[in-house]
């Protein structure tokens, strides 16, 4: 096994779409031999760390995070239990209690969310309150995932936003990834970093409403690159407003115009 | 190299972020070299520019149809950039004489077609022999306009015309690589794939040079028509669906998007019949 191959499998997987990894896991196994099995599964396993991915722990979604990352297990504040992964198959296994849970403020926090994710979030939404690094820190993660392999598209979007309550200060990004692979792959992405300020009981609607902002900004964004980008490609008919007269007389339409080399 | 292997890799790349497909494809080989030819000969990437220094340096289209060793041939003056040895060449491909003749028509008319239409970019058409008594043959059509790094669009028209029979087969498999990105934290990007498939009653008592016009025209108009409906398909794909997807995971005005979303499946439906 060579760092070079392991750093590959790497790439691969960090780059692939949060509802495809099990297809690119075996596409990966198929290429190259059961060899690369143990370096597959690392790179999933740091993958859901860093996309903030929700797991089925005990019937409950549960984000995984290096913020609630114990050891080699996860913590889970709003059901008090420590549990393990499998990351390929997104299950917690090997379930522990343990008797710490929210803070009063944090379960404040987390009610509001789930008020707020209800109504603006149609997709399979999970979202968090962890500790931060330091006390007056909490972490806030939503993530909304749509998984319609059938349709051929799935859609990952996530919020983190770090909070701290003495200073009022909350700072975090988006990111917003679809992806739509029928005969063809477009992929759309989309990330924004954000700053504001805010209070534990004004959080969830400080949060709210930039997303709001930012839900505006991407239909705005959409227009734009449909009105500005793609129509200065390849016009829909030419000046002439019908289709091309191909044959022998096709050398007509260079008359009377300048037939210099155009610039890419 | 095994099926399952190839296979394999082609599903990897079609998953993985297209704007950084030239990357994916490189890794992929890394991993696999027995796939390499397989691979560099089935995947569309971007295409490459080139200055023709034997006509006055125009830009001419670059693809693995048109490449021998690490030089590419120019349908403006048929040879190859940079120059290969005289050696190297004896084993470089070239069109035949008609085929040839052929291939310049096209070009012509191609580069008329890229003025009207993409009012800029590039274009090149490269021609090859299937069999050495028949008329058969096959080529691409290439088209470029724009930069990766703004905005940019790519056609692959990989062709095959064939006589079966009393009728001539003209089978067009088209890609378009779109790739879009005005802010620099939103990309819209990819590619989408079609194949289509006409056939004419193949005419009888023409001249050579009356053949290849007839030709010309026949595939002129097809490969028109393919770039409309796949620009539609672009259109509706790339911003109604991807709007659409998103709507899904967030919405704040949840009712209004389910029945939009209704009526633009319809659309997509619509298209896909095509």
């Amino acid at each position: 096994m060579t760092s070079a191959f392991d750093s590959i499998i790497c790439d691969i997987i960090s780059s692939a779409p949060s509802g495809e990894i099990k297809e690119i896991y075996n596409d990966l196994k198929a290429l190259t031999g059961n060899k690369s099995n143990d370096s597959i599964l690392e790179a999933i396993t740091a993958y859901n760390i860093e996309n903030c991915i929700p797991v089925n722990v005990d019937g409950e979604k549960v984000i995984i995070s290096k913020y609630n990352k114990e050891g080699s297990k996860f913590f889970s504040p709003v059901t008090s239990t420590l549990f393990s992964v499998n990351h390929l198959d997104r299950v917690g296994l090997d379930l522990e209690k343990t008797d710490r849970s929210l803070t009063e403020e944090q379960q404040g926090i987390y009610d509001d969310l789930l008020k707020y994710t209800k109504n603006s979030f149609p997709g399979d939404v999970t979202f968090a309150v962890y500790p931060g690094a330091v006390e007056s820190e909490f972490v806030i993660i939503i993530v909304s995932t749509k998984y319609s392999p059938g349709n051929y598209w799935n859609g990952h979007w996530k919020s983190e936003y770090v909070f701290n309550v003495n200073s009022g200060s909350l700072a975090g990004d988006v990111d917003v990834s679809v992806h739509y692979f029928e005969d063809g792959n477009v992929s759309f992405k989309f990330s924004k970093d954000i700053t504001s300020e805010a209070s534990p009981s004004s959080v969830v609607t400080v949060i709210r409403e930039l997303e709001n902002e930012l839900e505006k900004e991407m239909n705005a964004s959409f227009t734009n690159l449909n009105e500005k980008e793609f129509k200065l490609l390849r016009r829909r008919l030419p000046v002439t407003r019908s289709k091309i007269n191909w044959g022998k007389g096709i050398g007509n339409y260079r008359l009377g115009k300048d037939s210099s080399q155009s610039q890419i | 190299m095994s099926t399952e292997a190839f296979d394999a890799a082609l599903d990897i790349l079609r998953r993985l972020d297209p704007t950084k497909i030239e990357k994916n494809l490189a890794q992929l080989i890394q991993l696999e070299p027995s796939l390499a030819e397989d691979l560099l000969a089935s995947v569309d990437t971007p295409l490459q520019i080139k200055k023709d220094p034997n006509a006055s340096q125009r830009e001419f289209l670059c693809c693995d149809y048109n490449r021998d060793i690490d030089s590419h041939r120019s349908p403006w003056s048929n040879q190859y950039v940079p120059a290969l040895s005289t050696e190297e060449l004896e084993e470089s491909p070239f069109p035949s004489e008609s085929v040839r003749k052929l291939e310049v028509l096209a070009n012509d008319s191609f580069d008329i077609y890229r003025d009207l239409y993409y009012e800029g970019g590039v274009s090149s058409v490269y021609l090859w022999d299937l069999g050495d008594n028949s008329s058969d043959f096959a080529g691409v059509v290439l088209l470029k306009k724009g930069d990766k790094s703004l905005s940019s669009w790519d056609g692959i028209h990989i062709i095959e015309v064939l006589q079966e029979g009393s009728e001539v087969v003209y089978r067009i498999t088209t890609t378009i690589i779109l790739h879009l990105g005005a802010a620099r934290k939103m990309t819209l990007s990819g590619n989408l794939t079609r194949q289509t498939e006409k056939s004419f009653p193949a005419p009888s008592k023409l001249s050579e040079d009356q053949l290849h016009v007839w030709h010309i025209s026949n595939l002129g108009s097809l490969v028109e028509t393919i770039e409309s409906q796949m620009r539609n398909l672009l259109e509706v794909v790339y911003f109604d669906k991807t709007r659409d997807i998103y709507h899904e995971l967030r919405d704040s005005s949840s009712q209004t998007s389910s029945q939009n979303k209704t009526a633009h499946e319809e659309v997509i439906k619509g298209l896909q019949g095509m």
